[in-house]
């Protein structure tokens, strides 16, 4: 689109043999905050560093506000970004690590000042203006790597995986305030992660990859309720692959002798249904309309606090988990118990691959 | 494992005996003699000729002169070669290739390596033929023979420490810093100069340590190449030795030599200190 702030297009990558980008299209709007989220080696730390400058494409555009960015260097782009290991400069304080980027730009002394200053307070981190960097935690270095970053005021605030390397209760500490850091500054942000918790907390989307492409984009509840594929069922959140036979005529079926299921399938052959375990309930759908229900035997359940998980087996075999939200419907079960199971009609989706 | 008490007499038993028969012993008896005359009666002798004489004051001097041209060229030709071979050079093969090309010389003999110089530099060798040839000069040079070419012979020895000093200190540094430092707007040059050379401080003060202390004391190439002209040090207390038998005057030059060196380095190390603590 043409109104995107930047475009990827049609771009490419290959390292020899190998293709780490695979025409890849991508647009991202000014001001959002969009996470590249994939399992190590699909291609998203790649596709980041090709933004940044790092990386050369083989082939296919960058462009940033309309300019095309192929040809030009990292240290020209509106761009900054925020290491993995942070990478601060090891021999130089916090204060000067800060005020590196400004330094490099020509800004006068006077305002280098007050610019590092505000961006530390950002950050919280003003205290620490004296200190080397060996002398700070995981989470105080991250705190620096950004100010030194955002002091610049760049375009484009690129993450590649910034909270990997601390311990949960940070990370999540850490995700609400990138969040409104976002939410106060108005850059555009592209977050790389493998998290994908992290991915639906903080971004307005969410670009899912795989093998060097995009297989699907867009909001973090549009890619859950709505996976396009097996892999981005399985990969966001937690689902039920239920294999399925579709017929030429579209109705679908668990098995060749089963009852129809209220779906519909465009192609014919093996699908998968696929139903997140914490939209199944427990019990007679009553009067609910479209339900889908069917009946399954109780394998095994666990108590994992805010509620049960139930391990249980389909009449065709294949094993089914539930989540039900309510205690109360699980608790009355034990393990061989046959138990009749429902969930609303759109909350199961049939995947072609 | 833990090491017993007579294993670990054993093991350190080895090394420290070497190190007094080959290193304490001769010291210390060069210490004793320093401070004795030829009769054997002790006395402060030698060190009141060596404080009343400017002699050999020009000399040390000259010496430690050359000892930082020395460390000056190799530092230049040697941090421009191991930058090449850390950043410009991309197959690992070439890398090992040109290691071999420098370190090999090593394995040379001194005098070998010495006099294949004076024959480059001479005044119908290579160098001179080349100036000549290609205009820049009209008549040969005088190249060995001279202060300069001892300079040049001693840089030529001493590079390989310089160079793998330096590379080691540069293959280890952490690529991501120059790219945050592109990333923040360095352009390639700026990101060398403030972030890849302070990084690289260490091994370049290592390097130039090493190399002048091995510059101040080197007989041979400084004999050959001088060709009899003028004197460093080691070569003045070679002559005292061998040629004088002076034994005693001999000593007392070689503890000068010994105890400015050491002033010298500990005043560039303080000086430096403080730098590379920060380097963590």
């Amino acid at each position: 689109m043409s109104d995107d702030f930047i475009s990827v297009d049609r771009l490419s990558k290959r390292f020899g043999p190998v293709t780490a980008l695979v025409e890849v299209s991508l647009g991202v709007r000014r001001g959002e905050f969009l996470s590249m989220l994939g399992p190590s080696g699909c291609g998203k730390t790649t596709l980041l560093r090709a933004i940044a400058g790092f990386i050369e494409p083989s082939s296919g555009e960058i462009r940033i506000d309309g300019k095309v960015m192929n040809a030009v260097p990292p240290n020209r782009r509106p761009v900054n970004t925020v290491f993995q290991n942070y990478a601060l400069f090891p021999h130089m304080t916090v204060w000067e690590n800060v005020a590196f980027g400004p330094r490099r730009r020509g800004v006068p002394r006077r305002e280098i000042a007050g610019q590092v200053s505000e961006v530390l307070a950002m950050v919280g981190m003003e205290d620490f203006g004296a200190r080397y960097p060996r002398a700070l935690s995981g989470g105080q270095q991250q705190r620096v790597a950004l100010a030194r970053a955002i002091v610049n005021r760049p375009r484009v605030l690129l993450l590649d995986e910034p909270l990997g390397a601390l311990d949960l209760k940070l990370r999540k500490r850490m995700q609400v305030e990138l969040k409104r850091l976002h939410e106060r500054l108005g850059l555009t942000f592209i977050y790389v992660t493998h998290d994908q918790e992290e991915a639906l907390a903080m971004s307005d989307r969410i670009a899912v990859m795989k093998a060097g492409e995009i297989v699907q984009l867009g909001t973090g509840e549009e890619i859950y309720r709505n996976p396009v594929s097996r892999y981005v069922a399985d990969f966001i959140g937690e689902a039920n692959l239920i294999d399925c036979v579709a017929e030429p005529g579209g109705a679908v079926r668990l098995g060749p002798d089963r009852a129809a299921l209220p779906y519909a399938s465009a192609a014919a052959g093996p699908a998968t249904l696929m139903v997140r375990p914490e939209d199944i309930r427990v019990g007679d759908p009553g009067r609910v309309d479209g339900a889908v229900a069917l009946s399954a035997t109780v394998r095994d359940k666990v108590f994992i606090g805010q509620s049960w998980r139930i391990f249980a087996v389909l009449p065709t075999g294949q094993e089914i988990t539930v989540q039900p939200g309510s205690s109360h419907e699980a608790e009355r079960l034990v393990p061989g118990a046959v138990t009749p199971l429902w969930w609303p009609r759109e909350r199961g989706r049939i995947l072609v691959q | 494992m833990r090491i017993g008490r007579f294993e670990a007499i054993l093991l350190l038993g080895g090394p420290v005996l070497f190190l007094v028969v080959f290193f304490i012993a001769p010291f210390a008896l060069m210490t004793i003699a320093s401070l004795q005359q030829k009769s054997g009666e002790w006395s402060a002798g030698q060190y009141a000729k060596l404080a009343t004489d400017r002699y050999y004051w020009e000399i040390l001097l000259e010496t430690f002169k050359i000892g930082l041209w020395v460390a000056f060229v190799t530092f230049v030709l040697g941090y421009a070669l191991a930058y090449y071979i850390t950043f410009q050079v991309k197959t690992r093969f070439v890398r090992r290739v040109i290691f071999l090309v420098v370190v090999t010389p090593l394995f040379t003999s001194n005098i070998v390596r010495s006099f294949a110089w004076i024959i480059m530099l001479g005044r119908q060798g290579i160098v001179n033929q080349g100036l000549q040839a290609s205009g820049l000069t009209s008549e040969p040079l005088s190249l060995v023979y001279s202060k300069t070419g001892v300079i040049i012979g001693l840089s030529y020895v001493l590079l390989p420490f310089m160079v793998l000093t330096v590379s080691s200190i540069l293959q280890n540094l952490n690529q991501t810093l120059l790219e945050a430092a592109r990333d923040l707007g360095a352009s390639p040059l700026m990101a060398f100069l403030k972030v890849t050379f302070p990084l690289s401080l260490p091994g370049v003060i290592a390097g130039s340590l090493m190399v002048f202390t091995l510059a101040v004391s080197a007989y041979v190439t400084p004999s050959v190449m001088s060709g009899g002209r003028f004197n460093v040090m080691p070569m003045l207390i070679f002559q005292q030795y061998m040629v004088l038998f002076d034994f005693n005057f001999g000593a007392a030059l070689a503890i000068l030599l010994m105890i400015t060196t050491l002033l010298l380095m500990g005043a560039y190390v303080l000086a430096l200190e403080r730098r590379a603590r920060t380097l963590g």
